[in-house]
């Protein structure tokens, strides 16, 4: 055992033992790196270092949480937080944590994410990719960030371990105009592989084809989703299968466990997977993370839970537990048939739209709500691109959408960018039919 | 929090004869509490505390955070943000508008202190709100609650000779719902915000509000009309009135934003150099003041003194429907030749401190409400919002209203399922006659940044009266 499992193990018997009934300790040593760059200048490079327990205990179903960074206090901290427990209220609903003595398998983090030696390479050669495609004045920003993760967990009821967790994502927007961008990213748990001229080609080549454009104009299309605006989606409606958004109906998914909720090509998991930025053997209670199928050929199989939600629907844990809200990992759409180009021939007049941000709900039990599409967004006229568009927005219904998919790409990418497409999944592109299209007036 | 680190890491980072260096310190006293349909999930409490070193060095900036509080720690940290300012061979440098050093130590006072409240007061008043809000005979199967209290101790030094002390507790609370009525749900959420003491519970009236917020969606499902769409008169409430002045004038006037420097994550602006508007330029109505003011007492955004040590005032972003000034720090007040007007905010110590919002209001008029209404022939008020979205250039903007109603000759009609307006930035403020002598404020947490940054702030204003916009 390591020196610091032992400590986080002490930590979780000095709370059992001043009368807690469950007790999880999980230390987390991070090492986060950041550089930020725009107008193809580096702006800041950041590092953050943090050195955190988080301790939950429970006495008498009363839930109480905190989280340790002064480990000269230890004793104090639990103290309180235990005397915290005494008055806090009842959870009726509290279902306990994982219960047992668990084999982990062997993480396989790249330690040389925790300081690259030279983030800026990589930069650069982002930016240069992305000029290169779309020319000498293009304009590039966005982001490196490396992260690696010691985690050490020691719970009360069994489970004890140890996972590494390391992720490298490469985030680049590309102007070419002042209204013309493309945006590229590449993701990934290790350094193997990495490819940031990828992400920069990808950025550099839509702001290429997305000069001039013209204003949209409303209706409904058919859609072309590129992998990156797919990955927005597939967050959207894997965070919809968290039990706890069930419960409080922040959720299309209400009521809806074997129901068909989406087309018939449609199978989504969630796989915390080696690949994964989001990768993890165990999940908050530390219970194994497995792979779970949400959505099979459709139909809604289950929610994603930790033990409390999965004891209110009479179900098991599927290792997706946060203290209280249970949540995807990293989410998989099932590759289809297509290839990219048999999908746009499908298309006699639709849309491929490349990227969108700031998804916003009118009500998430019915699925009613907007996005708004950015970087290319392009006019396909009988299968080929025939005009770059701006100032559309999307506004449809989440469930209707799921339905509406009539088509899935057979190459998939590991995508994720700032909040708007999380948690990173491996997403195709995704055709999808009859897509209400607005814009200003 | 202990400022002899602080203090130590800022000579050592002296010592690497840097062109500027600061350290900035956090400690941070939270409390959470998730409630769930009746249920207190959890209590969070916890202290988190560690402080960051910001360096400019040959016109790079290197950046470094930790909550060990050590030497060799803070040497560390130092060594790392000096090879990654070192790191960013920069074609042109970065600096940093000139300012003055600053001695200060300044506090919020808290009426009622929070420290002084026990936790079961704090469960209590959730408590007590779910009971009241279910006891009023409405179907409200979706209820979340979260109330979090955070009281922030802060301490900035740089190599200027600024001094900083300060002291801000805020305490904030948010509330979703999901009403049922024969089978068809509409949802509502508020948000509520303070930088103060416990007084804030008293001045919300969290039940009366939350009561509302479930009547009206009851009587939305059981009596809204869908609006006909075509051109006519809008008037926004004030919650409404408060995220269109956040999104469409707030955001869009942020230099770093303007210069560029958020084009990956949060974006640009329609604003910018050589294009169709820049300081000067109108862009609504004579009726449009709209100022940014962090000095708003008890607001949710308050500060007196930014995270670079600059003092805080009003900055007066719309004047009279002309572009007038925008957000700055010092970085960004440099490349465009001016001052910072002290814009400049973190989340924690662990983040950069970015420009940002405080308190975005349209600055109050001289029409009574009532006279807002009285001459409107036909029209939508709608009082407050659900979905809502603004392109990454904040130009084209999505309002859809909650609370609605239909306006006929100067009087409310019934209420509207959710009426749309999708209009530009332009269109929006160049419509407006209006504006009301009252003014409400709301709480937000305003997201920027990458890692995202929510920081507190406060939207709101007046009532407003736009003319011939169209509405679906």
């Amino acid at each position: 055992m390591s020196e610091a499992l032992a400590k986080t193990e002490e930590i979780m018997k000095k709370s059992k033992a001043l009368g807690a009934d469950d007790v999880i300790a999980r230390t987390t040593f991070g090492r986060y790196r950041q550089t930020r760059f725009s107008n193809n200048q580096i702006d800041i490079s950041v590092a953050w270092n943090d050195y955190v327990t988080d301790v939950v205990l429970s006495w008498k179903k009363r839930v109480v949480a905190t989280q340790i960074r002064n480990f000269q206090n230890v004793d104090d901290s639990v103290k309180g937080l235990f005397q915290l427990a005494k008055v806090s209220k009842e959870n009726p609903q509290y279902g306990g944590v994982a219960k047992g003595k668990f084999r982990y398998q062997k993480s396989k983090a790249d330690r040389t994410l925790e300081n690259l030696e030279n983030p800026a390479e990589y930069v650069l050669e982002a930016v240069e990719a992305a000029r290169k495609e779309a020319g000498p004045d293009t304009n590039a920003g966005g982001i490196l960030f490396t992260k690696l993760e010691d985690i050490y967990l020691a719970s009360s009821e069994g489970p004890t371990g140890e996972d590494s967790r390391s992720a490298i994502e490469l985030s680049i927007r590309a102007f070419s105009q002042s209204e013309a961008s493309g945006h590229g990213v590449e993701c990934s748990s290790t350094i193997k592989g990495f490819d940031p001229a990828r992400a920069g080609a990808k950025a550099g080549g839509i702001a290429r084809l997305a000069k001039n454009p013209k204003a949209g104009l409303e209706g409904r299309f058919d859609i072309i989703f590129d992998p990156l605006f797919a990955g927005s989606l597939v967050g959207m409606w894997g965070y919809m299968t968290s039990a706890y958004y069930v419960l409080v109906q922040l959720s299309v998914f209400v009521n809806k466990l074997g129901q068909k909720v989406g087309s018939d090509i449609v199978t989504l998991r969630d796989v915390p997977a080696s690949y994964s930025m989001a990768n993890r053997l165990f999940d908050d209670e530390g219970a194994p993370t497995r792979e779970n199928v949400l959505i099979d050929k459709g139909v809604l199989k289950t929610y994603v839970h930790n033990t409390s939600t999965a004891k209110i629907f009479k179900t098991e844990t599927t290792g997706n537990a946060g203290l209280v809200t249970p949540t995807p990992w990293s989410l998989e759409l099932d590759a289809g048939n297509m290839s990219r180009d048999e999908m746009f021939s499908e298309v006699k007049r639709g849309l491929y739209l490349t990227n969108t941000w700031y998804t916003r709900f009118q009500n998430y039990a019915t699925g009613d709500f907007s996005t708004i599409p950015r970087d290319g967004i392009f006019l396909i006229e009988n299968g080929e691109i025939k005009q770059s568009w701006k100032d559309v927005r999307l506004s449809d219904n989440a469930l209707k959408m799921l339905g509406n998919i009539k088509g899935i790409s057979k190459q998939r990418q590991h995508v994720h960018w700032w909040g708007e497409a999380d948690p990173p999944s491996l997403s195709p592109y995704i055709l999808m039919k009859d897509v209400q299209i607005t814009r200003p007036k | 929090m202990d400022k002899d680190i602080a203090d130590y890491t800022l000579d050592y980072a002296k010592g690497k004869k840097v062109d500027y260096a600061e350290v900035r310190a956090h400690t941070e006293n939270r409390e959470e509490l998730a409630m769930k349909n009746g249920v207190l999930d959890a209590y969070l409490s916890a202290v988190d505390s560690g402080f960051c070193v910001r360096v400019l060095v040959d016109g790079g900036i290197g950046f470094a955070s930790t909550n060990k509080w050590t030497k060799e720690e803070a040497k560390a940290m130092v060594d790392i943000a000096y090879k990654y300012a070192k790191m960013a061979k920069r074609k042109d440098k970065i600096v940093f508008a000139e300012e003055k050093s600053v001695k200060a130590d300044w506090k919020v006072e808290e009426k009622k202190r929070i420290a002084n409240v026990s936790p079961e007061t704090r469960i209590q008043t959730l408590m007590e709100m779910d009971k009241a809000l279910t006891s009023q005979g409405i179907n409200v199967p979706g209820r979340m609650f979260t109330f979090g209290v955070n009281l922030t101790e802060k301490y900035f030094v740089n190599t200027e000779g600024s001094v900083i002390s300060s002291y801000v507790p805020r305490i904030g609370a948010f509330m979703f719902i999901t009403v049922v009525e024969s089978g068809k749900p509409e949802q509502a959420y508020k948000q509520f915000g303070y930088a103060g003491g416990w007084e804030a519970i008293d001045k919300w009236k969290l039940n009366d509000q939350m009561i509302h917020e479930a009547k009206v969606l009851q009587r939305v499902i059981k009596e809204a009309k869908a609006v006909k769409a075509e051109k006519m008169d809008l008037i926004c409430g004030p919650e409404v009135t408060g995220i269109a002045t956040h999104e469409s004038c707030g955001h869009p006037m942020e230099a770093d934003r303007i210069l560029g420097r958020e084009m990956s994550q949060a974006g640009k602006s329609f604003i910018y150099k050589g294009g169709p508007f820049w300081l000067g330029t109108r862009i609504g109505s004579p009726a449009v003041t709209i100022v940014d003011d962090p000095t708003v007492k008890n607001s949710f955004g308050y500060y007196e003194y930014d995270d670079e040590g600059i003092k805080a005032g009003p900055r007066y972003l719309y004047k009279k429907g002309v572009i007038n000034e925008f957000l700055h720090n010092r970085e960004t007040a440099a490349k465009l030749g001016v001052r910072s007007n002290g814009s400049s905010r973190a989340i924690n110590y662990d983040r950069e401190a970015i420009v940002r919002m405080a308190n975005t209001f349209v600055q109050p008029g001289d029409v009574n409400e009532e006279e807002i209404f009285e001459d409107v022939k036909k029209g939508v008020f709608m009082k407050s919002f659900t979905e809502w979205n603004i392109d990454d250039k904040r130009f084209n903007q999505r309002y859809v209203g909650r609370e609605a109603y239909w306006i006929e000759n100067g009087k409310l009609k019934h209420p509207m399922a959710r009426p749309v307006i999708e209009t530009t930035t332009q269109i929006f403020w160049s419509a407006v006659d209006a504006v009301s002598k009252n003014i409400e404020y709301d709480a937000g947490s305003c997201g920027k940044g990458d890692p995202m940054q929510g920081v507190p702030v406060y939207t709101g204003g007046p009532m407003i009266r736009l003319r011939e916009v169209y509405v679906k």
